[in-house]
């Protein structure tokens, strides 16, 4: 019955720890090999739409139930990440010390304690960080059932995430010359990695209009009357 | 084998070497209980003085105040600034239930000397069957003198039942005298009482308190009045428990619906353990284990016998209750609690602990009250929330942030960061009124001045200064009347190279404060697309121009 399948469908808890996957937004879907975020993975996010990526993978775990804590990302805009869909009351930010000398080792530790806590985290890695201390934080992501989520400049070559997500072209529309306003961009995001024996593509509205994400639909063209400039 | 007594229940060792413990046949009597309770006991831990105003807040609310603070007309539950506000002298404390359970450890050993079989239900309230002390003592009234003058200021309450003595016990501490309701006029004590008091004494949800006062049944006798069949196709076993208690039951089940006996859980060490963090550390992987062997049957514990001995043979044996069931982390905690009381007392304890011991004396359905399948807290929002005290203790408070709806028309100013600490992550209403604008917005439409959706992803927390400009060379300028003064061609962020820009869109001005000198603030918003995609929202003030997001 129908209204047995929705009540379960919203009874059922969600993202057990004896599951293996955290599910993620329809639109992308495609660009996952399991369709899903294994748990233990660790995804990278580059290009020019890094940061919506890395928000847009979250979305739909942590409206399902799942805390998402960004750490070392004190830039991250609250109001696109809730017009995208993530539930703000499952957000935290976590600031590490300002301490130069010691960032890789402090970061480590910290990510110790978040780990034990959120099963997404979304995070810059120090750029300095040895070999070890990356392979125990990601041995303790595999542990804990997390994902985790990277974004910022380069990636220390010891990371070695499973899955590299890089938008590769993107396109406003809206906004011409003088007149308009943002409405949405057209991305084409590929996702290659270890986990990915073949790239995949897909093109998203990463925001759609509205801030949502969306898939490209084939008539892609926006309505043109809709970016009439206002009065 | 033991002898069975009334109000004893035989523990006998099963075959495979669990404890089992057995129901006694027939209909359980409603035993006579005490139940001592003192109010606002974390303030009298904190060690307060008598006339001093002070109040003890969790997560910005008021858990406790002290007499003279709750003349001035500071409430439990009020935030912090309000307290602050009815009475401005008053001292501000720290929540610490460690302490409570210090401090109550001395209360509990007093109470102990009347009756040995008295349970804890959390640092100031205490429980005791009553029924052999008061034959000791001649009389319900001489035994509540006798512990009213042994515990001091408190409320003693009598009662069949742990429910209508734990009423009796508030009721009498505001008339500072003992109460002792008759035997068998429980349910006629029982039915004038407001139905709030099943949710302050945490036999009922608040969802279900608020479910019977709108549906009009504001006192307990007029649940009690419903016939229980009803009760229970229209509330559930939640409300069966509800309408048993307002009639004045005890709330056990009567033997015929009676779940199988729970098997205990123990630990034996090889060498005496000194430390007691690992007790701590084995008492939590217990607790675990018992919690989810009791899920499994759909089943929490609501009465924990917590047992320690050591090597020299010294026991530290106490009954814990909470009437809507003990989690993993409640269960190590009244361990902890006890284990520091016990080895607090000088000369107690002259050896290692060598057996902890877990036994679930009673065990009630689970109706979903400590797992939220209908969206109370699930097991997720737990190990975040204690993550985020434990993080807060390594960073520092200003290191945990949460959101925090605020309006404006910047990026920067529409929500911000506080410190995690000054709210309570696992109160929805608190969590509601943070993060307030889903329902204004869709009510009262966007904030006058602000750009529509989509909004920056990258909301730089202090402006980053830019230059724009024009063909020429020249930076753009923003007139007066809104325009600009040419059409913009390159932009350059903070120190980086010049990209040329594509399309742009506004100037849109903001005024602000234009009332107060001080604050006044002009600026106009621009978004630039650059040639290589990416769009940025900039901002003109004081003819300069400043980066104050980026669309990544």
């Amino acid at each position: 019955m129908e209204l047995t399948a929705t009540v379960a469908a919203t009874v059922a808890p969600t993202a057990l720890a004896g599951e293996r996957t955290l599910p993620v937004a329809a639109a992308l879907v495609p660009l996952l090999p399991e369709g899903a975020l294994v748990r233990g993975r660790a995804v990278a996010c580059e290009g020019a739409a890094a940061t919506s990526l890395a928000v847009a993978l979250t979305v739909e775990a942590t409206a399902s139930g799942s805390w998402v804590a960004v750490v070392d990302v004190p830039w991250l805009g609250v109001e696109a990440a809730a017009e995208l869909g993530v539930p703000l009351e499952r957000l935290v930010r976590i600031d590490p010390a300002p301490d130069e000398r010691n960032g890789a080792a402090a970061w480590a530790e910290l990510m110790g304690a978040v780990l034990d806590g959120f099963e997404l985290v979304v995070t810059r890695v120090p750029p300095r960080a040895g070999a070890a201390v990356l392979r125990r934080v990601r041995s303790r992501v595999q542990h804990r059932g997390a994902v985790i989520v990277t974004v910022g400049g380069r990636l220390p070559g010891a990371w070695s995430p499973d899955i590299t997500v890089r938008a590769a072209a993107a396109t406003w529309e809206g906004v011409e010359r003088g007149w308009g306003h943002l409405c949405g961009r057209r991305v084409t995001v590929e996702s290659s990695g270890r986990r990915c024996p073949r790239p995949r593509r897909a093109e998203l509205w990463l925001p759609g209009p509205g801030g949502v994400i969306a898939p490209v639909a084939i008539d892609a063209a926006p309505d043109a009357a809709q970016l009439r400039p206002a009065g | 084998m033991a002898v069975i007594t009334r109000g004893l229940r035989p523990r006998t060792p099963s075959p495979d070497g669990s404890l089992a413990v057995a129901r006694p046949a027939g209909p359980a009597p409603a035993h006579r209980m005490i139940t001592v309770w003192c109010p606002d006991w974390p303030v009298v831990a904190a060690g307060v003085a008598v006339d001093e105003p002070a109040v003890v807040l969790h997560a910005n609310r008021v858990v406790a105040r002290s007499p003279s603070a709750a003349a001035e007309g500071v409430e439990i539950g009020q935030r912090r600034r309000i307290a602050q506000q009815r009475c401005p002298d008053v001292v501000l404390l720290d929540h610490d239930v460690d302490r409570d359970a210090r401090a109550f450890e001395p209360v509990v050993r007093a109470v102990g000397r009347f009756a040995p079989r008295l349970e804890v239900v959390e640092p100031g309230w205490l429980c005791l069957a009553a029924r052999g002390p008061s034959r000791y003592f001649g009389g319900d009234e001489r035994l509540a003198e006798q512990l009213l003058a042994a515990v001091g200021q408190s409320g003693v309450g009598i009662a069949d039942g742990r429910f209508a003595s734990a009423v009796a016990a508030r009721l009498a501490a505001t008339r500072d005298r003992p109460l002792v309701v008759p035997p068998g006029r429980s349910a006629a004590f029982c039915a004038p009482l407001r139905m709030s008091w099943l949710h302050d004494l945490g036999e009922a949800t608040a969802d279900l308190v608020g479910l019977l006062v709108r549906l009009g049944l504001t006192r307990l006798g007029d649940l009690a009045a419903l016939a229980p069949g009803d009760v229970l196709a229209r509330f559930g076993t939640p409300g069966c428990h509800a309408h048993r208690l307002a009639g004045g039951d005890d709330g056990r089940p009567p033997a015929g619906t009676e779940p199988p006996p729970a098997r205990g859980i123990e630990r034996r060490f090889d060498d005496p353990v000194v430390q007691l963090d690992t007790v701590a550390f084995v008492a939590k992987q217990l607790a675990d284990e018992l919690v989810a062997d009791l899920a499994a049957d759909g089943r929490v514990c609501t009465r924990l016998i917590v047992t320690a001995e050591t090597d020299h043979g010294e026991r530290s044996e106490r009954a814990w209750y909470r009437a809507s069931g003990m989690s993993a982390a409640a269960m190590v905690e009244r361990v902890r609690w006890q284990l520091d009381g016990w080895v607090a007392r000088p000369g107690e304890v002259t050896s290692g602990v060598v057996v902890v011991r877990l036994v679930p004396d009673e065990v009630r359905g689970d109706d979903g009250d400590q797992l939220g399948l209908w969206g109370g807290r699930s097991a997720a929002d737990e190990r975040a929330i204690r993550a985020v005290t434990r993080l807060a203790g390594m960073v520092g408070d200003a290191g945990v942030l949460v959101p925090a709806w605020q309006g404006g028309r910047l990026p920067s100013d529409r929500y911000r960061w506080v410190p995690a600490s000054t709210t309570d992550l696992s109160d929805p209403d608190d969590t509601a009124e943070r993060l307030r604008p889903t329902a204004v917005s869709e009510r009262a439409g966007p904030w006058p001045g602000s750009l529509p959706a989509p909004s920056p992803t990258v909301v730089l927390p202090e402006l980053a200064p830019a230059e724009l400009t024009d063909a020429d060379g020249y930076a753009v300028q923003v007139g007066g009347r809104g325009d600009l003064s040419a059409a913009p061609a390159t932009l350059a962020v903070a120190d980086g190279a010049p990209r040329p820009v594509t399309a742009w869109a506004g100037p849109w001005p903001v005024e602000e404060w234009w009332w107060d000198p001080a604050r006044h603030r002009r600026m106009a918003r621009l978004q630039v697309i650059t040639a290589d995609g990416a769009a940025h929202l900039v901002l003109a003030e004081h003819h300069r121009w400043w980066i104050t997001g980026h669309y990544d």
